[in-house]
């Protein structure tokens, strides 16, 4: 669903992502974890056709997202920690504007039980301005989601929501994926990712210093029990194999 | 605790400018300083600097008569600006601070009077810029050489009218919490206020000569008639201590300057007890100011300066956008909707019709020709005025949504139809009104019967240009929509900003740039039409000519105009914004 090989991205002399390759199929949900200025967000960027990479491919559903970007982007949604929307479309009109981009054909009933599950419903008719920070979220969330993408990306999907927003959130992200989806999630959140993450890519100075089943990361830490040991365990590792 | 205060602002100051003296090293902010340090220098220090040259302008010496008269018309601006600043606001006293200065100062130990210190203290910072730029103006359209008394009257003026604002805002809310409503406090003011220009009218009504209607006529007698009000009788008392602060302002010499600097002094530390004195509870307003002050330079920040100055309400868009379709329409709806009400369809229909009507309408009660003649003739100008600087005014495209740029590369859609879908909003409203203003140009020079072009060559040459002028518009457009996208922070998307003297230097650069790239694109649309015009001319006549020639006009603008959106496009999907802003 997911085909990465060879992913690296340089701002001039600085390599932001080093020869990232990995995959993840449908219904996995992986979690990109690591340390600020690791590259997480510029690799998402990358997959999500917003920036070109240096070198490296990217598949979406079997689609080159280079050779065939309509096609790709077709199917993913990337939802960022900091909504982005349009301060003078309400609510509603988002949703009729992104069903216009993403040929959505019966919007309208997909629509409303979106904004119902997010419990924005009742905000239809308001700008971005009048909305709290969560709502704006949702919204976001809620456009991301309208052309039912085969591929999401989040990018610390927890930000700005309440507790129970939070656990919506989780719920919503497990019942896309039992659906089919192909999931990435980065975050600082370790709980999260050890909650619903099923694989894990650690990266570290745009390098991927480890990756596998969230059991396959700690064996290779015995006697840690938990993910924050074995990502501060792997991150160190990382840096003295670096220093030497 | 003034010295933390001080600190901050210090540093504040002094880190900005390091941090615009080191972008100097980039070459976009370098090129543009060197070009407004130029343009400053020849529009306005060099008169300042060699104020006797030849070519400078003229020193305007007021004869002593001019001279009671101005300061008593500048003592009654100011007496306007400062009722007005008492009448006009409904809110609490509100210090708008910024979002920082609100987490860092208000919890802190800081007695409110300190709190005013500072924010006077950073007041003097924007009213010091403020008086060097209108003494540099003040000198370069007149009174070249009086440049330090002109700098030390603004100052005097405008921080005397800063503290009056402040102190008035403090004794608005003094009165609110006393159960003295808006209303009340405005009649309190206003009543004394037309009570004394009434007893100045009935003065000059008793002892003045009145003025006959030759006299209306009369420029000179008007002038001599408000002189006398002015300086004689009670209204020079009246005004007195608003004369005392604009006097310095208008001293001729340095000993007249250090004869009235005084009691404007005297009545700005007056102004600065009054304010120091007064203990109002601003916080919680100011709370609320900061926070639309906040809003307001995000806004700047992220390019959509419109957004900056309103209060955005949910619009009604301007067609129903149907879910499947070509998607470039969705940006075209989509900046339609930004661009607000003025633009549906219906709305321009009924103008034009309105206007036709109205125009039709006075031709047939016997309108003057020569004034419809006069009319069409401005409207064509204002046409052209419009096609020029209309893109400049209109932005709802790139422009607008680029701090959206990340959401738009997700779109399923190719680079020119995101480059395409974004400057349509901007070409249709700018075509809207250039079509407006040339059917008022066409129904007025048809109907007026004067000597030039026949009726029907006029119609024909405005439906030749209504053919062409949605193309010039596309091409006018690309021009600042990829100047955007090729030098991002030259159009202020940076997080700080771009301020200065080097914005000054870019803008005129980009001025120059975009008319010059104008004048390159029309170059092979007028060589194809020229040509093309003189061989049917030639073969069947002018009629039939300029029809020809606008047709081939057409047909070279479109192609020039999709090569620009494919261009456009291309720049669009190599665009990063995350390099401009590293």
């Amino acid at each position: 669903m997911i085909e990465v090989a060879g992913l690296t991205k340089l701002y001039g002399d600085f390599v932001a992502v080093n020869e990232l390759s990995f995959s993840v199929q449908p219904g996995e949900v992986m979690g990109l974890v690591g340390p600020n200025g690791a590259g997480k967000t510029t690799t998402l960027r990358c997959l999500a056709g917003i920036i070109p990479p240096t070198r490296g491919a990217i598949r979406i559903c079997s689609c080159d997202l280079a050779q065939d970007p309509i096609a790709a982007k077709q199917q993913l949604a990337f939802l960022t920690d900091e909504p982005r929307l349009f301060d003078y479309l309400t609510v509603w009109q988002h949703l009729n504007f992104v069903a216009r981009i993403y040929q959505v054909a019966n919007w309208e009933q997909l629509a409303t039980p979106l904004l119902t599950e997010l419990e924005i419903m009742d905000k239809r008719d308001k700008l971005p301005g009048e909305l709290s920070r969560g709502m704006k979220q949702k919204l976001a969330i809620a456009c991301g989601l309208l052309h039912s993408p085969k591929v999401i990306y989040f990018d610390e999907p927890l930000t700005g929501l309440d507790p129970i927003g939070i656990r919506r959130m989780k719920d919503s992200i497990l019942k896309r994926a039992r659906d089919g989806a192909a999931i990435i999630i980065s975050s600082h959140l370790l709980h999260l990712v050890e909650q619903i993450c099923s694989h894990i890519l650690i990266l570290k100075n745009g390098r991927k210093v480890m990756d596998g089943t969230i059991g396959e990361i700690r064996s290779r830490f015995a006697g840690q029990a938990d993910l924050e040991e074995a990502f501060i365990r792997a991150t160190s590792e990382s840096e003295q194999k670096l220093s030497e | 605790m003034i010295s933390a205060l001080l600190y901050l602002r210090y540093y504040s100051f002094r880190n900005r400018m390091v941090a615009r003296l080191k972008r100097l090293r980039q070459p976009k902010y370098l090129i543009g300083a060197i070009v407004g340090g130029l343009y400053f220098y020849f529009y306005f220090f060099r008169w300042m600097l060699f104020p006797r040259g030849q070519s400078g302008p003229t020193t305007m010496a007021p004869s002593p008569t001019d001279a009671v008269l101005t300061e008593s018309i500048a003592a009654l601006i100011l007496l306007t600006v400062v009722l007005l600043a008492w009448l006009i606001p409904r809110k609490r006293a509100a210090l708008a601070f910024t979002e920082a200065e609100i987490a860092f100062l208000f919890p802190a130990p800081i007695a409110r009077r300190t709190l005013i210190h500072f924010k006077l203290l950073r007041s003097q910072m924007a009213i010091l810029f403020t008086t060097l730029l209108l003494t540099l103006i003040s000198n370069r359209v007149g009174g070249g050489g009086r440049a330090v008394i002109h700098a030390a009257g603004w100052w005097v003026a405008l921080s005397t009218l800063n503290l009056h604002f402040l102190g008035a805002s403090f004794a608005r809310t003094m009165l609110l919490d006393r159960g003295i409503s808006n209303w009340k406090r405005r009649v309190i003011v206003i009543v004394p206020v037309v009570l004394a220009f009434g007893v100045v009218g009935v003065w000059a009504v008793r002892a003045l000569p009145p003025l006959t209607s030759d006299d209306l006529a009369n420029l000179t007698a008007i002038k001599d008639y408000a002189r006398q009000v002015l300086v004689s009788g009670p209204l020079p008392y009246l005004l007195i201590p608003f004369r005392l602060v604009v006097r310095p302002y208008l001293a001729t010499d340095a000993i007249g300057f250090l004869r009235v600097i005084w009691p404007a002094v005297l009545l700005m530390l007056a102004h600065y007890w009054w304010v120091i004195r007064s203990d109002v509870a601003f916080e919680e307003a100011s709370l609320e100011a900061s926070q639309k002050l906040a809003e307001k330079v995000a806004a700047v920040r992220s390019g959509n300066w419109q957004a900056a100055n309103e209060k955005r309400k949910a619009k009604r868009p301007p067609f129903v956008l149907r879910p499947v379709g070509w998607p470039a329409v969705a940006l075209l709806w989509k900046n339609l909707i930004g661009a607000g009400q003025a633009f549906t369809l219906r709305l321009w229909i009924i103008i034009a019709v309105s206007v036709v009507a109205m125009l039709l309408a006075m031709q047939g009660v016997g309108g003057n020709s020569n004034w419809l003649g006069l009319v069409g003739v401005l409207a064509a100008t204002f046409g052209g005025w419009a096609l020029l600087i209309g893109p400049q005014i209109v932005r709802q495209d790139l422009r607008q949504d680029l701090p959206n740029a990340d959401v738009l590369k997700t779109f399923p859609m190719r680079g020119w139809q995101v480059a395409l879908g974004e400057i349509l909003a901007p070409t249709i409203i700018l075509t809207g009104v250039q079509w407006l203003l040339l059917i008022v140009a066409v129904v007025c020079l048809t109907q007026a019967n004067h000597e030039g072009l026949p009726g029907g060559l006029v119609v024909m040459i405005g439906l030749s240009a209504a053919l062409v002028l949605p193309l010039l518009n596309v091409i006018l457009l690309l021009i600042p929509n990829a100047a955007v996208l090729l030098f991002p922070a030259w159009f202020q998307l940076g997080r700080d900003g771009t301020q200065g003297i080097e914005a000054t230097g870019q803008r005129l650069i980009f001025a120059l740039g975009q008319l010059l790239a104008f004048v390159v694109a029309l170059i092979p649309v007028v060589a194809v039409s020229a040509v093309v015009f003189f061989l049917v001319n030639f073969v069947t006549g002018v009629f039939l000519a300029v029809p020809v020639a606008t047709i081939a006009s057409v047909m070279v603008l479109t192609i020039e105009a999709g090569l620009g959106v494919m261009w456009l496009g291309r720049l669009f999907e190599r665009f990063d914004l995350s390099v401009e802003q590293t």
